[in-house]
C-alpha cells in the first residue's frame, strides 16, 4: 500500500510546474520582515500577507485573527499553517516616572534587548524609546549588569527584568503619546541580505513560513487540486498556539493532514551543540519529523521525500526543539506533517537563513498541495 | 583643468550644504559615523572634504586654525569609539574579533551577542551578525552563566569559507562595529558613542557658524582618544601648540557604552553655544 501510494505520488508530481525562485522569496521577505506583529498584534502582518496574495485569492479573517484562504474542492481538506506573530513584550504598567513595565511575549534571551533602541506599537503609530540597561534601574542589586537576566524578580514567569524609557518623565506624558497597558513593544528591525543567498533579520520565525505559503499560492495550479486546500496564517503561536487551536477546533476531524510550516531551528551555528538538528543552511527545507509537540508518521515523511525527489526539490529530514501549530490538530486525529527551513540564532535579532531554502520550501508546499 | 574646477566647486558647495543643516541633522549625521579607535580614516576623509582649509596630521587628527595672534587656544573633540577589528577567519568563514579602545562597561561586549554588525572591508561595508545560541536548543540560560564576551563572538557574514570572506574584502584588522541606527526619542537621541559624536557635531556646528575668534583658535577633531595616553590629542598639542588654554567638547550621557547611549538635544545645543562663546574669548 505504501509503495503504491508513493509511486502514484511520484507520477503525479513529475510534471514540471512554474516554481518559486530565490529572487521572489527575497522580494516577499523584504515586505514581511520590516512589519511588526507581536503575538496578539498581528494585524499589520495580516494586511501585508493579503497584499502579497494574487488577485484571485479572497482570504477571510476569523474571530481569532487567523487569515484563511480556501482553494479547490472535493475530498477531505488539507491544511497548511504558518504563524504571523513574533516575539516581543507587552506593556503591563506605566510607572510614575513615565517608564514602562513589561511582560515577555514568547521565549527569548532578554539580554538581547538590553541597552537597545525600542519601539512601542500603538494605534497612533510607533513610539520610539530605549531599553535602559538594568544598572540604571532601581532593581535587585544582585543582578549584575553584565549577567544575562535569568532572575525572576517577582515570581511571575513572564515578567520582564527590562523596562522601556520613551523619553518622558511622567505617567501623563507617556499616556499622551498614546501608550497604554497592553501596547506591544519590540526593537527596530530590517531585512538585510548577507553574502550569496544568505539573509538576516528578526522574525524570520515565522515570516519565512508566511512567505512560503504566499509563494506556493502564487504558483499553485488550481486545476490540479482534487480536494480543498486551506492556507492558514495563524495568530499567537509564540504564546501558546492559540490561533491554531481555534482553527483546529473549527475544522474538527475533517482535515486529512495538516502541514505546520515553521522554523527548523538548526544547530548549524558556531555556538550550538551538534547532537541533533545539524541540518545545514542552503541544503533545502527540512521535514521536521520530531519536535517537542509532535511526531510525523514515518510513512508521511517518506511521501514528502518522494514528492520532493520527483520535482527535484532539495530536502532534508531532521529533529529539533520547539512546538508547532500543527500539533493542535493532532488530538482530532489529523496527522501533523511539520516542515521548515534551517534557521540560525533563533528568536534573536540576528536570525540567519538561506533564501534557496525558502524558495525550495515554497516549492515543496506547492508540490504537496497539488499532488497529495 | 575642467576636472580641477569641478573639484573646487564641489569643495565649496559641500560646506554650504553642511552649514545649512540643522544641528539635529548634523548630530544624526555624526552619530551615523563608525569610528573604531585607530581606524577613523573614513570619517576624517569626509571631514577633510567638508571643512576647507582643514589639514590632517600623520596620526590622522583633523585640524583647522582660525584667527591669528595670541592667545593661541585649542578646542577639540575625540572622534573615536570603542569597537573591534577582525582577529581571525575560521575555515567555515566566521570572523573572530579583537576589541579596540577602552570601555567602561562590561555590557559593551554583551551587546555583540545576537546583533548586527558592519565589517569595513577593503571593498566596502559588509553586513554581518554575531552568533548567539538558539534559545530553542539551549532551553534557557544557565543560572550564573558567565557574561558574553568578545571571545565568544563569531561574526556570520554569510560566508561558508575563509576564501568566501576574503572575496568580500574582509581581512585581518578590518574594523567591525555594531550596525548603527541613530534613534531619536523624546527630546533625546540614542546611538553608540552618542556623547562623543554629538559633541563633535556641536563643535562642527560652532565652527560652521563662523564664530568671532579671540586671538587664534585651533579646532581639532582628534583620533585615538580611547588609546592609552590619548595620543591624538597629545599629537595636536605637540604639533600645533603650545596653547594658552584648551577645551575638550563633552556632553553628559545616559546609558553609556550601549546602543542606547543617550544625549539630550538641548544639551547639544547648549554645548554649541558654549563653544561659540569660548572661541570668542569667554571663560
Amino acid at each position: 500500500m505504501k509503495i503504491f501510494l508513493t509511486v502514484t505520488l511520484v507520477c503525479a508530481a513529475s510534471a514540471a510546474q512554474a516554481q518559486s525562485t530565490v529572487a521572489e522569496a527575497d522580494s516577499v521577505l523584504a515586505r514581511l520582515i520590516p512589519t511588526y506583529g507581536v503575538s496578539g498584534g498581528e494585524a499589520p502582518v495580516r494586511e501585508v500577507v493579503k497584499s502579497l496574495l494574487p488577485s484571485w485569492a479572497k482570504p477571510e479573517t476569523d474571530t481569532a485573527g487567523n487569515l484563511w484562504l480556501r482553494v479547490g474542492s472535493g475530498g477531505a481538506p488539507v491544511v497548511y499553517v504558518a504563524h504571523m506573530d513574533e516575539i516581543g513584550f507587552q506593556v503591563t504598567a506605566i510607572n510614575p516616572d513615565g517608564s514602562l513595565e513589561l511582560d515577555r511575549t514568547g521565549g527569548f534571551f532578554e539580554s538581547l534587548f538590553e541597552g537597545m533602541p525600542a519601539l512601542v506599537h500603538t494605534p497612533r503609530g510607533d513610539i520610539p524609546g530605549v531599553f535602559p540597561p538594568r544598572d540604571s534601574l532601581p532593581r535587585d542589586p544582585r543582578e549584575l549588569r553584565h549577567q544575562p537576566p535569568v532572575v525572576r524578580v517577582d515570581g511571575d514567569p513572564n515578567h520582564s527584568t527590562l523596562r522601556v524609557d520613551v523619553g518622558t518623565t511622567t505617567r501623563a506624558a507617556t499616556e499622551a503619546l498614546g501608550v497604554t497597558v497592553g501596547s506591544t513593544v519590540t526593537m527596530p528591525k530590517s531585512y538585510q541580505k548577507l553574502a550569496g543567498t544568505r539573509a538576516t533579520g528578526r522574525s524570520f520565525d515565522d515570516r519565512v513560513g508566511d512567505a512560503s505559503l504566499i509563494l506556493a499560492v502564487r504558483h499553485l495550479d488550481r486545476a490540479k487540486l482534487t480536494h480543498e486546500v486551506i492556507f492558514l496564517w495563524s495568530t499567537r503561536e509564540e504564546t501558546g498556539l492559540f490561533g491554531a487551536r481555534a482553527a483546529a477546533r473549527s475544522l474538527g476531524t475533517a482535515p486529512a493532514r495538516v502541514y505546520a510550516i515553521d522554523t527548523f531551528v538548526s544547530s548549524d551555528a558556531p555556538l550550538d551543540p551538534k547532537s541533533f538538528a545539524d541540518q545545514p543552511l542552503g541544503q533545502g527545507p527540512v521535514v521536521r519529523a520530531l519536535d517537542n509537540s509532535s511526531v510525523t508518521p514515518p510513512a508521511l515523511v517518506d511521501s514528502v521525500l518522494a514528492i520532493a525527489s520527483a520535482r527535484h526539490i532539495p530536502i532534508q529530514v531532521g529533529t529539533t526543539n520547539g512546538g508547532n501549530d500543527g500539533s493542535m490538530f493532532v488530538p482530532f486525529g489529523v496527522p501533523d506533517v511539520a516542515m521548515g527551513w534551517p534557521l540560525r540564532y533563533s528568536h534573536s535579532p540576528a536570525e540567519v537563513i538561506d533564501l534557496k531554502d525558502v524558495a525550495a520550501l515554497a516549492n515543496i508546499v506547492q508540490a504537496t498541495a497539488e499532488v497529495w | 583643468m575642467r576636472y580641477r574646477c569641478a573639484a573646487v566647486i564641489l569643495s565649496l558647495a559641500i560646506p554650504a550644504t553642511l552649514a545649512s543643516q540643522s544641528l539635529e541633522s548634523l548630530t544624526l549625521r555624526f552619530a551615523g559615523f563608525t569610528t573604531v579607535s585607530g581606524y577613523e580614516q573614513a570619517v576624517t576623509d569626509s571631514l577633510l572634504t567638508l571643512l576647507p582649509g582643514a589639514t590632517r596630521d600623520r596620526l590622522g587628527d583633523i585640524s583647522i586654525t582660525l584667527g591669528s595672534g595670541s592667545p593661541k587656544r585649542l578646542v577639540s573633540c575625540p572622534l573615536d569609539e570603542a569597537g573591534y577589528v577582525v582577529g581571525g577567519v575560521t575555515s567555515e568563514g566566521y570572523l573572530t574579533l579583537r576589541r579596540e579602545g577602552r570601555i567602561a562597561s562590561p555590557l559593551f561586549e554583551q551587546q555583540l551577542e545576537g546583533h548586527r554588525v558592519t565589517v569595513f572591508g577593503a571593498s566596502g561595508p559588509v553586513p554581518g551578525v554575531v552568533g548567539v545560541r538558539s534559545v530553542h536548543l539551549t532551553r534557557g540560560r544557565v543560572p550564573n552563566e558567565a557574561p558574553f564576551t568578545v571571545d565568544d563572538a563569531y561574526v556570520d557574514i554569510g560566508a561558508s569559507s575563509a576564501a568566501d570572506a576574503a572575496a568580500l574584502g574582509v581581512r585581518l584588522l578590518s574594523p567591525v562595529a555594531l550596525a548603527r541606527r541613530p534613534h531619536r526619542y523624546g527630546d533625546a537621541m540614542a546611538a553608540p558613542a552618542a556623547g562623543r559624536h554629538a559633541a563633535c557635531a556641536a563643535l562642527a556646528a560652532a565652527l560652521l557658524s563662523h564664530p568671532k575668534i579671540s586671538g587664534s583658535m585651533v579646532v581639532s577633531f582628534t583620533v585615538q582618544g580611547l588609546q592609552g595616553g590619548d595620543p591624538g590629542l597629545n599629537a595636536v598639542i605637540a604639533l600645533k601648540g603650545p596653547f594658552a588654554d584648551t577645551l575638550t567638547a563633552t556632553l553628559p550621557v545616559k546609558y553609556r557604552d550601549t546602543m542606547a547611549e543617550t544625549v539630550m538635544m538641548a544639551d547639544i545645543q547648549a554645548l554649541e553655544q558654549r563653544l561659540v562663546q569660548w572661541m570668542g574669548g569667554a571663560k
